[in-house]
């Protein structure tokens, strides 16, 4: 067997060795960190739209995100009824409102997710449990990822919502967003109105006339693309009308488009991103540096043995590859742990998909790479008469 | 004779390694001020309007979180506080979303619009205080807009019309503002207008209370007297005060101070890494200097101090480089985003504190080997 070179120098000085680790794990966790932020911003702004029971979402023209407040009139769903591959269609109604924390008095913006009980907006199991008691008068579920600043999200509490008295039910979980304010709460159509008919002039007045947000399910085996271009051409140009969710021209799409090009957030974490990744090129330079320092005899006496500078090209980077393995997977660690304790605080949705996790490796991959190809040029230079001059 | 600069001497011995150190310092710096950037700048850009309102004394709702999420109160209560010694004048501030078309595209978009009454002169722009400018704000369904807001609203060009909320509007000037977080764009009309655009709103519900005192007048003691004439529907806050209100309002409300929080704690944790292993290197090699230092009769103390000088050398030499990045990208930010990010003494002083800390920590870390080193041993 071959001699593991690579693995015996990096392992040499076991202290070294488990501070290279750290360092490559520090710069993995840095860019796990500011890409999760980027991720995390992005993907909350659209839980919502991926959980809603529909193939198919019908808005208002204007509504380009969530944050617009434009309805569209209810009649369209029932036009859209009328096609024989929609199978049903159903309003859910949107509104922002004030919520008072009921242990320090204050107000926290919240928004309200109303819907017929009997339609199945949501697949959320703690609906139909709390069916009964929601379908009294002033009840509602809260979301138990609500931010702090709203007080406890338990069932239970009584407090104020837009200056009336509710009663919480009970809980469901979902996530808080930029749209959504402090979190979520869910109620029936009816309670809606009660609060959202008349709330002074302020305020726009809600009525079952118009709907926030359309949702369309097709017939089984029904094509939905094919649906969508039939519900855009028969329903008058107020309403648009796109596939939930999915790439193209679809509802999620454009939620995410709109955060993309109106904020910063792209921009920001990014640069953060590059940023950890020059750090990295750094530490893992560092350690290799060192390494090709101290055994510089070594890799003297190799050549001068008569191994290629290939060879020594292939020790320094498999170092380099070996580092970038070992390095990643406390990084990775570490990084998981921070996910969820950041979601915990910030109720934003902490995701790391394969995908993503596969991105990051190939950036510390790439990183110890070039740390290694610049590390290298001192041991190709080498030259063994002069080592021991 | 002068003492030998050991401490300089080992860093400058290896020259790539002291490059390679001082770029790593340097990066952990630059992220640190970054981070500390971003969040400044996020939170100045949610307040940038207040620097532009002429006036000391404010008053809003209690239910009130910040500018862009306001709750009406009666206007009276401003009046109420018209007679209140050193006050020049009162102005009710009317304030409200709009959604605005843009003509070429025909997108309709939020924008965060500012009613006052022309004849009050709220805001500090000079555009808005011209005698031509009060005679257009006065006229029907024109507004200005602010030049800083996006492009996505389309073209700015004075006398263009477009719709908002269902009316004509007519554009009659520009100004430069910025709407911060909460706002792409924002329009300034006058109080007449607003009524037009939000009816059924009615104008003796004012969102802010806009107060200024007569030159040389104490803010805090008018604040004081008007509170003890104010019914609690209200709060009086001085301009600094609404200014932090609304810091902290964003800062603990969004994720803003978690995440740039989280981003310098981590930076500074790299930073810390990267100088351990510079200094653990450094001594590991002469590690048989410091032991002959050390039978030649020079204390623990003296090696302490080398590693702790190394540790604070590399922090200022890190520390230069860093500064002078993060100013460029300061610059390069922005010029892309429009971010009011701005480098301010404080901050230079604290991540300058902050670096030297970070070294510090990592001197005494790896200090530990040169105090324990036993020359006996080494040799």
């Amino acid at each position: 067997m071959r001699t593991p070179l690579a693995w015996l120098n990096l392992t040499h000085d076991r202290r070294k060795f488990a501070t290279s680790l750290l360092g490559v794990g520090f710069a993995v966790l840095l860019m796990f960190l500011f890409t999760g932020f980027k991720n995390a911003l992005y993907d909350s702004q659209v839980q919502l739209i991926n959980r809603l029971n529909a193939d198919i979402i019908i808005i208002n023209r204007l509504k380009n995100n969530m944050f617009v407040p434009s309805a569209f009139a209810r009649r369209r769903l029932y036009q859209a009824r009328a096609l024989a591959t929609v199978a049903s269609a159903y309003p859910l109604y949107l509104s922002d409102v004030r919520w008072k924390n009921p242990e320090n008095k204050t107000t926290r913006p919240v928004r309200v997710l109303a819907f017929n009980l009997a339609d199945p907006i949501l697949p959320l199991p703690e609906i139909q449990a709390h069916l009964d008691q929601l379908k009294l008068p002033n009840t509602a579920l809260i979301d138990e990822r609500a931010r702090v600043e709203v007080g406890p999200r338990e069932a239970g509490v009584v407090t104020e919502l837009a200056d009336r008295e509710i009663r919480i039910v009970g809980t469901f979980s979902l996530g808080t967003d930029f749209a959504s304010g402090n979190g979520n709460l869910i109620m029936s159509d009816q309670n809606f109105l009660r609060y959202f008919a008349n709330r002074g002039p302020e305020e726009d007045e809600r009525s079952f006339a118009t709907a926030d947000i359309g949702l369309v399910k097709v017939v089984p085996g029904a094509e939905v693309e094919a649906v969508v271009a039939q519900l855009q051409e028969r329903l008058p140009d107020d309403v648009k009308v796109m596939v939930r969710s999915g790439p193209g021209d679809s509802f999620e799409a454009q939620e995410r488009d709109y955060w993309r090009d109106s904020t910063n957030i792209a921009f920001v974490f990014s640069l953060l991103t590059v940023m950890s990744f020059f750090v990295g090129i750094i530490l893992v330079y560092q350690i290799l540096y060192t390494d090709v320092a101290d055994h510089w005899t070594e890799y003297a006496t190799l050549k001068a043995m008569g191994y290629s500078n290939r060879f020594l090209f292939g020790v320094v980077i498999q170092e380099a590859l070996i580092l970038s393995v070992l390095g990643f997977i406390p990084g990775f660690l570490v990084s998981h742990l921070l996910y969820g304790g950041a979601a915990n605080v910030t109720g934003l949705l902490f995701q790391m998909t394969p995908g993503r996790v596969l991105n990051i490796y190939i950036l510390s991959f790439v990183m110890s790479l070039i740390s290694g190809a610049i590390a290298v040029r001192k041991v190709q230079s080498a030259d063994p008469a002069e080592v021991f001059g | 004779m002068r003492r030998i600069p050991l401490a300089w001497l080992n860093l400058l011995h290896e020259r790539t390694r002291l490059v390679v150190a001082i770029a790593g310092v340097a990066f952990a710096v630059v992220l640190i001020f970054m981070n500390l950037g971003f969040q400044g700048a996020l939170l100045k850009s949610t307040t940038v309007m207040y620097d532009e309102f002429d006036a000391e004394v404010f008053l809003t709702s209690p239910q009130s979180l910040e500018i862009s999420s306001t709750k009406a109160f009666p206007r009276e209560r401003l009046y109420q506080v018209a007679g209140v010694t050193g006050v020049e004048r009162v102005m009710p501030l009317y304030l409200e979303y709009m959604l605005w078309r843009n003509p070429e595209t025909r997108l309709s978009r939020a924008m965060f619009v500012f009613g006052i009454n022309p004849q009050d002169p709220l805001f500090l722009m000079p555009e808005l205080r011209t005698p031509e400018a009060i005679q257009i704000l006065q006229q029907p369904d024109v507004a200005f807009i602010d030049r800083l807001s996006r492009a996505e609203f389309g073209p700015q060009t004075t006398g263009l019309e477009t719709e908002a909320d269902r009316r004509r509007i007519t554009i009659g000037g520009q100004y430069t503002l910025g709407g911060g977080f909460a706002a792409d764009g924002t329009l300034i009309m006058s109080d007449q207008n607003f009524r037009r655009f939000f009816a059924p709103r009615p104008l003796d519900m004012i969102n802010m209370g806009l107060i200024k005192l007569k030159p040389g007048t104490d803010p805090e003691a008018v604040v004081a007297e008007m509170r003890t004439l104010l019914p609690k529907d209200v709060r009086v806050l001085t301009k600094l005060d609404i200014i932090l209100n609304d810091t902290t309002y964003w800062l603990e409300n969004t994720a803003i101070g978690f995440i740039f929080t989280m981003g310098v704690i981590v930076s500074f944790i790299v930073g810390i890494v990267i100088v351990y292993q510079i200094l653990y290197t450094d001594i590991r090699d002469h590690l048989r200097e410091y032991a002959t230092l050390k039978a030649m009769g020079y204390g623990s103390n003296y090696l302490f101090q080398v590693v702790l000088q190394e540790a604070v050398i590399l922090a200022v030499l890190g520390y230069i480089p860093g500064l002078l990045i993060a100013l460029g990208l300061y610059r390069l930010t922005f010029n892309a985003t429009q971010l009011p990010i701005f480098m301010g003494l404080p901050r230079v002083v604290i991540v300058l504190t902050l670096t030297i800390l970070m070294c510090g920590i990592s001197g005494l870390v790896s200090v530990r080997k040169v105090v324990t080193a036993d020359p006996a041993d080494v040799f």
